[in-house]
């Protein structure tokens, strides 16, 4: 990533006109003379009497993967969540590969999906998975239970849960003073107020999602963001009994502008939802349009609960500062064109901790901010190819309705299905047949410029 | 569209708390007002105001929309609510056409003279996605959509899209080119057989194919532009991150 050549570009980033409060970072730019050049732990000084003591504030998957490797890695860890019982809006999906990789018990899994319906703004309906080997499927989680089980992992392996809601940071005065975080404990009690803390900690990991504090800490500036709306529908047995395995995409401009609408099956109820990231306020419009789209399948279900959360689009200019790192919804680590973000975040969090781990050497020497911008260069280096895939495609295939009917046509395809499924169940993006590649360009190529073609015949009718 | 208004409109202020709200609820709703919960992302640490705010606008927009799903599968105890709104589900009609058979066009209902009138079939599937997408349907199981475009053959669209389109661009090149070759003659003295050899000319030409070819309407000199700078966006937003290290690595 270093060797590109930079294009400079502006307003990307928050203004560093704000006053930095910690003069020692190396990331100052006003500063011409840095005090400390960022370089490998080899030149940190060892710990004496103590290990390495970091900080993860939030406790979903990236937290929670995050404390469970640091505390693996002999690392003082300190967990901060403010609600271990979280039940958190999200479709739930996680991909094949994050069962193995991180070892999750198969009860965690509410639902295994092998079929997908993709229904275009006419309501052609295709149906892809065919190509999936029966031990492949998409995994549907509870939030709840998937981030439970990972935060007590990591307690397990001696991580301090904290179940606590962070406030604010105080940046070291000096390159070895600790990070003071402060933060509100809560001692168990229903509805206490809890008791105002503070935390002496030497590096600080932000897994606190998509309005993280560690972020606005740090100045890591803003992203652009989706709302996605989700209604969660008790619907009656029989009609359940489609959405057994089945998760169903809607797109069309009455769904979203710019994203699409789903009905994933969970648990024993389905999820009908939508997200948009131009007008978000409209999202209740669209979110009547998508139950629309489905009432037939949804006919006679209850509505139990309601419920909205942001999705980043992109990744906050700045994820690293100092000692401090995002990871996660924080960093902003979430694919387009899917939305995608669990298991992304667990596996930043995870390799960010892997960084600090072999930084400090097991915690006996202090990190800097060089072992921390190896995760991130990790990260870059192994990702960057699929989120810029999933990039192209929502450019392409999401600008407008015959772009989307165009993207529906293709998914009838055999070896798109197969491509699409490998490269999400297993996170690789594969390179594939040059022929069938070739192939499957033209079709591309063809299907757009039929659905355009009668998107303008469209528009000469209503003139 | 006419349905997302009638049933927005007696949903007023979103954001107001609304103590006497029981009262106008039905009998299946005031059931149900204990599951409703609404968790929204901004009213995350300090809740307060923000969450039961939020919570009166869904209950508030609530019972509207859920009369459309549960007024049929709940026989008599919807009343008065159920009667009402059901008159507004049945308004939307589904698409339908002679021709539209189980999902598809019926291909033999379109033949002229022995084969298919493919240019009908286009217009007929023009028309319906223009019904469509000015009256969005829902999809059935019993009912799939299972047209696919590419049952047109090739050269039905290149006679009814490619081939006027091309006669136009066509026209404009040899309009440019002939002008510009009488220009470049009496400008320079150079024929049109020493044109081609010569490499500036060579450029001017490649120039002007392209420019016919890539700019036909006025607005796409500006989509151009925008496409050229949304290809590299996201990968800027990505080495965002990095800006800081060249700037410490350079001092």
């Amino acid at each position: 990533m270093t060797s590109i050549a930079f294009k400079p570009f502006t307003g990307l980033r928050r203004s560093s006109v704000l006053p930095c409060p910690n003069p020692t970072t190396t990331t100052t730019l006003s500063k011409p003379v840095v005090k400390f050049h960022v370089s490998a732990a080899r030149t940190s000084p060892k710990l004496s009497n103590r290990n390495l003591r970091v900080a993860v504030i939030g406790g979903g998957p990236a937290g929670g993967a995050a404390a469970e490797t640091l505390a693996k890695g002999g690392i003082e860890t300190f967990l901060i969540e403010r609600k271990l019982d979280n039940c958190k809006p999200c479709g739930g999906a996680i991909p094949l590969c994050m069962v193995g990789e991180f070892d999750l018990p198969l009860d965690i899994i509410d639902r295994r999906v092998t079929k997908m319906k993709m229904i275009s703004p006419s309501n052609i309906a295709v149906d892809i998975g065919q190509t999936l080997k029966p031990h492949e499927y998409i995994g549907m989680v509870r939030r709840e239970v998937l981030d439970a089980y990972l935060r007590d992992r990591a307690k397990d392996n001696g991580a301090n849960v904290i179940n606590g809601l962070f406030l604010k940071m105080d940046m070291p005065k000096s390159w070895d003073d600790p990070f003071v975080l402060h933060y509100t404990e809560y001692d168990g009690k229903q509805g206490a107020v809890g008791s105002k803390s503070t935390l002496e900690v030497d590096a600080v990991i932000g897994a606190d999602g998509a309005n993280s504090r560690v972020a606005k800490a740090i100045n890591a500036g803003d992203y652009d963001y989706a709302i996605a709306f989700q209604e969660r529908i008790k619907i009656p047995d029989d009609k359940m009994v489609y959405y057994e395995n089945l998760a169903e995409m809607y797109v069309g401009d009455d769904v979203s502008p710019d994203f699409y609408g789903w009905v994933f099956p969970k648990c024993d109820h389905v999820a009908v939802g939508t997200g948009t990231v131009t007008h978000k306020s409209d999202i209740k419009k669209f979110q009547l349009a998508t139950r629309n789209r489905a009432k037939d399948k949804i006919l006679g279900g209850k509505i139990i609960r309601v419920e909205a959360h942001p999705i980043p689009e992109h990744p906050r200019p700045r994820r690293l500062s100092g000692r401090v790192a995002l990871v996660g919804d924080a960093a902003g680590y979430v694919t387009k064109c899917s939305g995608e973000g669990i298991y992304f975040a667990a596996k930043s969090g995870r390799m960010c901790a892997e960084a600090i781990v072999e930084g400090s050497q097991n915690g006996k020497k202090m990190v800097d901010e060089g072992d921390l911008r190896k995760y991130l260069e990790k990260w870059d280096k192994t990702y960057w190819p699929t989120y810029k895939v999933l990039d192209v495609l929502q450019k392409v295939f999401y600008r407008s309705n015959p772009a989307r009917e165009a993207f529906v046509e293709m998914c009838a395809d055999e070896y798109v299905q197969k491509m699409t499924f490998d490269s999400y169940l297993y996170k690789t993006v594969a390179p594939g047949n040059p022929l069938e590649d070739l192939k499957l360009a033209v079709n591309t190529i063809g299907s757009l410029v039929r659905a355009n073609a009668l998107r303008k015949e469209m528009e000469r009718l209503n003139v | 569209m006419s349905i997302s208004t009638a049933l927005f409109s007696p949903a007023p202020t979103p954001l107001s708390v609304k103590p006497n709200f029981t009262t106008k609820s039905t009998p299946f709703l005031s059931l149900n007002r204990p599951f409703l919960l609404l968790s929204t992302p901004k009213s995350l640490p300090d809740n307060g105001a923000g969450v039961s705010a939020s919570v009166a606008a869904v209950e508030d927009s609530n019972p509207n929309r859920e009369d459309p799903i549960l007024e049929k599968a709940v026989d008599g105890s919807s009343g008065p609510n159920g009667a009402a709104t059901s008159a507004e589900v049945e308004v939307l009609s589904k698409f339908e056409d002679p021709r539209w058979i189980a999902g598809t066009w019926d291909l033999k209902q379109f033949g002229k003279n022995g084969s298919t009138d493919w240019d009908a079939v286009i217009d007929a599937e023009v028309r319906r996605r223009k019904w469509l997408q000015d009256n969005p349907e829902t999809t059935s199981n019993d009912d799939p959509v299972v047209f696919d475009t590419s049952i047109i053959p090739w050269w039905a669209w290149m006679k009814r899209f490619h081939l006027p389109e091309a006669e136009l661009l066509n026209g404009r090149a040899a309009m440019i080119g002939f002008f510009m070759a009488y220009l470049v003659d009496s400008l320079t003295g150079v024929g049109l057989v020493d044109q081609m050899g010569n490499f500036f000319c060579k450029t001017l030409l490649f120039v002007a194919v392209s420019g016919v070819l890539l700019i036909r309407k006025n607005e796409d000199l500006d989509n151009i532009k925008k496409l050229i700078e949304e290809t590299t966006f996201y990968d800027k937003q990505w080495q965002a991150t990095w800006q800081d290290e060249t700037t410490s690595n350079n001092n």
